[in-house]
């Protein structure tokens, strides 16, 4: 019940210490507005080049837009604890560091998923998708699996910050990856393998194509396995997470470059 | 040119408005200048004496144009702050203490031939004034390094010859030791001596009592935006003329026993700086009456340290004119 | 001639300053290859393999927009994170003329996306270079890039006016992209956004490096291109003295 406080309280006060983005102009800007752009592109871009339907890319787009704030968040959650020179003294805490920084997680997700949910909305209503009203509380469930699992998978990026100073490039990099990998945009038929494989171990994958399933009201039955898969992934991703802050934490206590930029 | 001083301040005001948070936004005012009015004249080496907060910087980019006066008025070589800008930043340099305002991925070089352009050095002269200026800094042969690798006091000296570019009649020099090891802040001292001695007018702000007590042929002391005092060096030392200092070491003084000090006959004003554990106390009197034993009797039972009487210097006349505002 | 020298040393300065960042290059260079691989796989799964290097060409023009939009709408906040603002504003020149060289520097930087599309794409994908009208397509490049800056400068004097202008910039990438048909003239549209795409230069010069690569008459394109980045030159300016009056007035040219 404890751990539960220090992961619930812990992450909403580190996620507003440390996110950015809260001011209401940069969350609306940024967060909501920038991503439905983002959807509209792809959207035209596919009915131009006739590559597949709107489904498609509403659907896809909509849950990807969630990794924006989660790989940037989750970023942000390490790197400018470091920046902000706080992290030793968060790594002093006697807490359980798991429980620290997969709380921070949380938030994110959350925000994420409310990213993700207007963005569907929104684009659903410009463009004119139907979705069955039935296949809602599916869908929300598949957006919730992908954030989370972006979460986790940026709390490694924000890992990996500890080790490499310029981790915005990683993120930045990523979040460009995520739209070539992820077969949101370029249907996995018309992908190289190897790529479709990439795409298979990164977050939003397995969501994206278990929400398009359920907007085409395939039910809950025929999506699960790849909810199943999208969960997997997330959970990979935050066993990852911790791993490698317990290895470079260890690694920057013997060399002292914990708080060194 | 038709002015006889290099820079006029009458009045000077400037206020601050600020808001915070965007749920209820508050708007705070700040008055950081309240009525400045001083004169430097050409080729005068001119102090701005103050403690953190006293409103230096804010009338140097009162006078460089970089703030317009809330209200009053100043002019640099007999050209308005305000509304003569480019006539002003002609013949103005200016220094900031600090390792900011440096492209830290562009050489020195780089930086120099930048604002060579920007500033206005006639391209023919640009090569040699370049030159010039990094032999008198002390940075020639280290011209071609980025200025990320750059020690704070070189980065400094970068500073002084970017200001120096364009040959300014009057230079603007905020804080420019701040950071600076005592070595480097005597060279700079001397480089900025030379500068006023070949014509320069300077106009300098510190809170390093030596410095402007070594350099400058007059001080203002400002404080709470207010100038306070101003005379020359020797003037404003005769402010603390009549009286007598006893500066106390001890460990621990508690408030009370302060105020007790102050109320002893003969005692002008206290002050206390903490130095890490240890409290300096310095105890202003009228030169007439010996202090000293009812101090040492107000402080009984605390631990202390040296104990010294002795004449004032102008940090004693400072601290008066500070503690008197 | 003293003025396009104040301008040439101070672009120069400042495309060195952004190439020697890491961060910004690594930026630059491997975001819009990414972007151009996933031209080049929508364009096979739509049936276009023959307009693979429009793709290449596209996706690095949408760098140099991403470089031009982040470039110079953040050009006054970073120079004063950078302490430099003071010291530039401090010049006895125009504010245009300090503040055009740093928003130009972010076009010339974003032709790194470009050369790095078109070397992907050649080495990678095998995709020929040969354009309809080499020179020309060289000189829409460099029309685009400096008619972009000057764009850039219009962005670059109203953003700082605004608290919000990194969340504006964010916004406005995919937008610009999308109505100025970069990667491909969208015909698809709505009507009404076809004003707005007609008053962006980042139409023109997309579309004069198009026909530049797969014929077209390009010059009409590059005309319009620079005319308009002209009088956004122009607003630029007059918007850049206000900016400077203000900041002098508010207290917002040193970082608080």
């Amino acid at each position: 019940m404890k751990t539960l406080r220090l992961m619930g309280v812990g992450g909403v006060i580190a996620y507003r210490a440390l996110f950015n983005w809260t001011t209401p102009g940069m969350f609306v800007g940024t967060l909501l507005v920038g991503p439905l752009f983002q959807l509209l592109f792809f959207a035209y871009l596919g009915r131009q080049l006739q590559v597949a339907d709107d489904r498609f890319y509403i659907v896809g787009n909509a849950v990807l837009t969630a990794s924006l704030a989660c790989v940037f968040g989750g970023t942000m959650a390490v790197a400018n604890e470091r920046r902000y020179g706080t992290l030793g003294h968060v790594l002093l805490s006697p807490r359980s560091r798991t429980a620290i920084f997969w709380g921070r997680v949380i938030p994110y997700a959350g925000n994420g998923l409310l990213i993700a949910v207007v963005t569907l909305g929104v684009g659903a209503a410009l463009l004119g998708l139907r979705i069955p009203f039935g296949a809602l509380p599916g869908l929300v469930l598949a957006m919730a699996a992908g954030s989370l699992a972006c979460g986790f998978f940026g709390l490694t990026l924000g890992a990996l910050g500890l080790r490499f100073r310029d981790v915005w490039v990683v993120s930045n990099v990523s979040v460009a990856l995520l739209l070539l990998l992820t077969g949101v945009n370029v249907p996995a038929s018309g992908l190289p393998g190897w790529m479709v494989t990439v795409g298979h171990y990164l977050p939003i994958t397995h969501a994206a194509s278990a929400a398009r399933q359920l907007a085409a009201g395939d039910g809950l039955t025929a999506a699960a396995p790849a909810l199943g898969q999208e969960l997997l992934v997330g959970a990979g991703y935050a066993v990852a997470a911790v791993a490698l802050l317990k290895i470079f934490e260890g690694e920057s206590r013997r060399r002292a470059s914990l708080d060194a930029l | 040119m038709g002015s006889d001083y290099a820079i006029e301040a009458e009045d000077l005001r400037r206020t601050y408005k600020a808001r915070t948070g965007w749920l209820k936004p508050k708007r705070t005012e700040v008055e950081a200048v309240r009525g400045v009015t001083f004169t430097v004249g050409r080729g005068e080496l001119f102090g701005l004496l103050g403690p953190n907060g006293a409103g230096k910087t804010t009338t140097i980019k009162l006078l460089n144009t970089l703030l317009i006066p809330t209200s009053g008025s100043a002019r640099v070589c007999g050209f308005d702050v305000e509304s003569q800008t480019r006539e002003v930043r002609r013949r103005i340099g200016y220094v900031f203490g600090g390792d900011r305002g440096l492209y830290d991925r562009l050489s020195a070089l780089d930086n120099l031939r930048y604002f060579a352009e920007l500033y206005g050095v006639a391209p023919r002269d640009q090569k040699r004034r370049i030159a010039e200026l990094l032999d008198l800094v002390g940075l020639a042969g280290r011209e071609g390094e980025r200025v990320e690798g750059y020690s704070r006091g070189m980065r400094q000296r970068l500073h002084i010859a970017r200001g120096l570019l364009h040959s300014p009649d009057v230079l603007f020099l905020d804080e420019p030791s701040i950071g600076v090891d005592p070595v480097a802040a005597r060279e700079l001292r001397r480089t900025v001596a030379d500068l006023a001695a070949t014509g320069t007018t300077v106009l300098l702000t510190t809170h390093y009592m030596a410095e402007a007590d070594e350099l400058c042929d007059r001080i203002a002391v400002i404080a709470d935006g207010r100038i306070q005092a101003l005379g020359t060096p020797a003037e404003l030392r005769h402010r603390a003329d009549g009286r007598r200092v006893v500066e106390v070491e001890a460990y621990g003084v508690p408030e009370s026993a302060v105020d007790a000090l102050r109320g002893l006959p003969g005692v002008r004003e206290t002050a206390v700086e903490a130095r890490g554990a240890l409290q300096l106390l310095t105890v202003h009197s009228d030169a007439h009456v010996d202090v000293q034993g009812d101090v040492l009797r107000e402080l009984a039972g605390i631990r202390l340290g040296r104990v010294d009487s002795r004449e004032p210097t102008l940090e004693d006349a400072y601290v008066a004119i500070v503690s008197a505002a | 001639m003293s003025l396009l020298r104040v301008l040439a040393v101070g672009t120069l300065m400042h495309v060195k300053q952004l190439s020697r960042s890491p961060f910004e290059m690594a930026i630059a260079l491997v975001v819009p290859i990414v972007q151009a691989t996933l031209a080049v796989y929508l364009f096979r799964s739509g049936g276009e393999q023959h307009r693979l290097l429009e793709a290449a060409v596209g996706a690095g023009v949408m760098g140099i927009w991403s470089s031009v939009l982040f470039g110079s709408g953040g050009a006054i906040q970073s120079q004063r994170w950078l302490g430099t603002l003071e010291m530039i504003m401090l010049a006895p020149r125009r504010p245009v003329l300090v503040i055009l060289p740093i928003t130009i520097a972010t076009g010339l930087t974003g032709i790194y996306a470009l050369l790095a599309t078109l070397i992907w794409g050649r080495f990678l994908y095998g995709i020929r270079l040969d354009f309809a009208h080499p020179v020309a397509f060289v000189v829409a490049a460099v029309v685009c890039v400096v008619a972009l800056g000057m764009f850039g400068l219009l962005l670059a004097a109203t953003f700082v006016l605004m608290r919000n202008a990194n969340a504006l910039a964010n916004t406005l990438e995919y937008p610009v992209w999308l109505v100025s048909g970069m990667l491909v003239p969208i015909t698809v549209l709505p009507s009404w956004t076809g004003p707005i795409a007609a008053v962006l230069p980042t139409t023109w010069g997309a579309r004069a490096l198009r026909e530049a690569t797969s014929g077209g008459p390009v010059w009409p394109s590059v005309g319009v291109c620079l005319g308009i980045s002209v009088l956004c030159l122009a607003l630029g300016g007059l918007a850049l003295t206000y900016v400077e009056r203000r900041a002098r007035a508010a207290a917002t040219l040193a970082l608080a």
